[in-house]
């Protein structure tokens, strides 16, 4: 069985953003890596890793849709150990709305040959969406499982998820090939070993363009225009510090003032 | 090219909270449009919810009453919406950004092959296209966004948009067929634990949330008390949770929940910049903190320089005599 983990570098969740007029973002984050493994995807790059250490599977190869630079988050995902990484990367697929990703995905899944189950993270998050893996199995005819917190069950064609969704857990059964979206609950992401870093330092990770995936005109134009970014408008006012002659006298007074906010 | 259509996740016959506040957010943009607004409703047993869908606003409700559709399953959703779209071309399709309504939005998009905006925030006409406004980078910025497409495919975020109320209106449904039968339907649902009792942090209109400052998980005890008596939801920042001191289902923040209360109680956190974003839509936030130059007093409207362990029963009991 091979399984394919999808991933996406994205700027670290300490980075400081900075927009400029045009609407270009960019970051940096001193003291630290401004660009990491899309943090909801260490829970899928365990979830791989671990069907091949409990269930058998042959394979786990992490894909990314990206630019070179992308090859570090694969270096994780090889670190943590998955068997293969692959990066698809071409300028002929830049500024790709979520449907654009998702016809390069299936493209590249397929490509790989034979897989099973794909699994993805919640969201990336940069873009913030979390729409990619539904539209990824439709580009692909698999089921879609989607918020997955746990792999009951795998074998025989068939697998069993729990799905947390927003108001209870829903234990579903469906026919392989799925695309899997993983939540947080589903497993504890493990570190990359010394050695997993060591080794997946020297890996030469093959790089995919367009027309390797039949996508030489590109995957379709967008058909989504998110060319305004911008800050968020810092909240009005300042705060009003509660003082008092005793935290019961404080009390008092804040909770007045909350009544009168009529936020109670 | 004309219709805004709204997905109206129900259960138990009534309509989901998320789903009464897409109707608001739709009238809105099928106003603005000068295009009539259709309420889908899916299920088993729902003609009832029909009639709460039409009291709710909409024109016209597009329906589906089939054991198939007694559970959602995108499965089953997806190629019926999808088909109906395809025969009435929509200009708009807007859906809670509900676990269900994402996955729904997600699939029927694919399959038009047209422009999917999620989580938006704020909806407004321009043209005769909808600007959607959504977070990005998790919060850190808002974006504004158009699917340029013939029909746009929008969900929206929890508690964005206030809810729809009852117009008194009635009207007649157009009830369909299921475009796919059970034996072709892939998934088979085998077991469903709902969540009772617990506010859920999206849902919530008040928020009291413990960080780093509670010290151990025994000390969320005077933060879930603030909580129980406020009859709102339990919150916690990434510190807390990692420390184990309080599951991860409570976490606030950019790998957390993203939240948008109108009363968010922040005590003993100090405010990390993955904490505000998760946060920082709230209508008022209060900050209780030992430490006067905690970032979080930059965010609040009240802030309150003191130890939690004093402040937070404080607070309860005077909340209990007036409540």
């Amino acid at each position: 069985m091979k399984v394919v983990v999808s991933i996406k570098q994205t700027p670290s969740t300490t980075a400081v953003l900075v927009v400029d007029n045009s609407g270009k973002v960019s970051w940096d984050d001193p003291g630290g890596k401004p660009n990491v493994l899309n943090p909801w995807d260490e829970y899928t790059v365990e979830e791989g890793v671990r069907l091949k250490e409990n269930h058998g599977a042959t394979d786990v190869i992490a894909l990314t849709v990206g630019s070179a630079e992308s090859q570090e988050a694969l270096k994780t995902c090889l670190a943590m150990g998955c068997t293969e990484a692959i990066l698809v990367s071409d300028p002929a697929l830049q500024g790709l709305d979520t449907l654009g990703t998702a016809k390069t995905l299936a493209a590249a899944i397929k490509k790989a040959g034979d897989v099973q189950v794909a699994i993805f993270g919640r969201q990336a998050i940069d873009g913030d969406t979390g729409q990619t893996p539904v539209q990824v199995a439709r580009k692909l005819g698999w089921t879609p499982l989607t918020f997955v917190s746990a792999i009951k069950a795998i074998g025989g064609g068939k697998i069993t998820v729990e799905r947390l969704l927003d108001d209870g857990k829903e234990t579903v059964t469906a026919s392989l090939p799925v695309v899997i979206n993983t939540v947080k609950e589903i497993n504890e992401p493990r570190y990359p070993s010394l050695m997993g870093i060591r080794k997946a330092s020297r890996a030469e990770i093959p790089v995919w363009s367009a027309a390797d995936l039949g996508l030489a005109d590109g995957a379709g134009s967008s058909n989504v225009d998110w060319s305004k970014v911008y800050g968020i408008p810092p909240r009005g006012g300042s705060v009003q510090m509660i003082d008092g002659d005793s935290v019961e006298a404080q009390a008092k007074t804040l909770v007045d003032k909350l009544f009168e906010e009529k936020v109670i | 090219m004309s219709g805004v259509w709204v997905f109206l996740e129900n259960k138990d016959g009534k309509i989901a909270t998320g789903s009464r506040e897409a109707i608001s957010a739709a009238r809105t943009v099928a106003d603005a449009l000068g295009q009539p607004l259709t309420g889908l409703v899916l299920g088993q047993n729902v003609s009832g919810v029909a009639d709460a869908a039409f009291d709710l606003g909409v024109d016209a409700v597009l329906g589906a009453d089939d054991a198939t559709l007694a559970q959602f399953r995108v499965e089953a959703a997806g190629p019926l919406v999808t088909k109906l779209a395809q025969a009435h071309n929509p200009s708009v399709i807007l859906a809670s950004a509900s676990s269900r309504g994402r996955d729904l939005a997600a699939w029927v998009a694919a399959d038009l092959e047209v422009g999917l905006v999620a989580d938006g925030v704020d909806v407004a006409v321009d043209g005769d296209k909808v600007k959607v406004t959504r977070p990005v980078y998790a919060g850190k910025l808002l974006s504004d966004v158009f699917a340029t497409s013939s029909t746009q495919v929008i969900t929206l975020r929890n508690r964005a948009f206030p809810q729809a109320e009852p117009t008194g209106k009635s009207g007649s449904a157009t009830w369909v067929e299921t475009a796919v039968a059970e034996d072709a339907i892939p998934t088979k649902i085998v077991g469903f634990e709902g969540k009772e009792g617990t506010v859920s942090l999206t849902d919530a209109s008040i928020i009291v949330s413990g960080g780093r400052g509670v010290g151990g998980p025994e000390g969320f005890a005077p933060v879930k008390e603030l909580a129980d008596t406020l009859g709102a939801a339990l919150g916690a920042s990434r510190a807390a949770v990692d420390a184990g001191w309080i599951p991860y289902e409570h976490q606030v923040g950019q790998t957390g929940k993203v939240v948008s209360p109108d009363l968010y109680i922040a005590a003993g956190i100090s405010g990390a910049i993955q904490h505000q974003a998760g946060m920082r839509t709230s209508k008022v936030i209060v900050a209780i903190n030992k430490d006067a130059d905690a970032p979080i007093f930059k965010l609040a409207q009240y802030g309150i320089v003191g130890d939690l362990f004093k402040v937070l029963p404080a607070l309860t009991a005077e909340f209990k005599k007036r409540l």
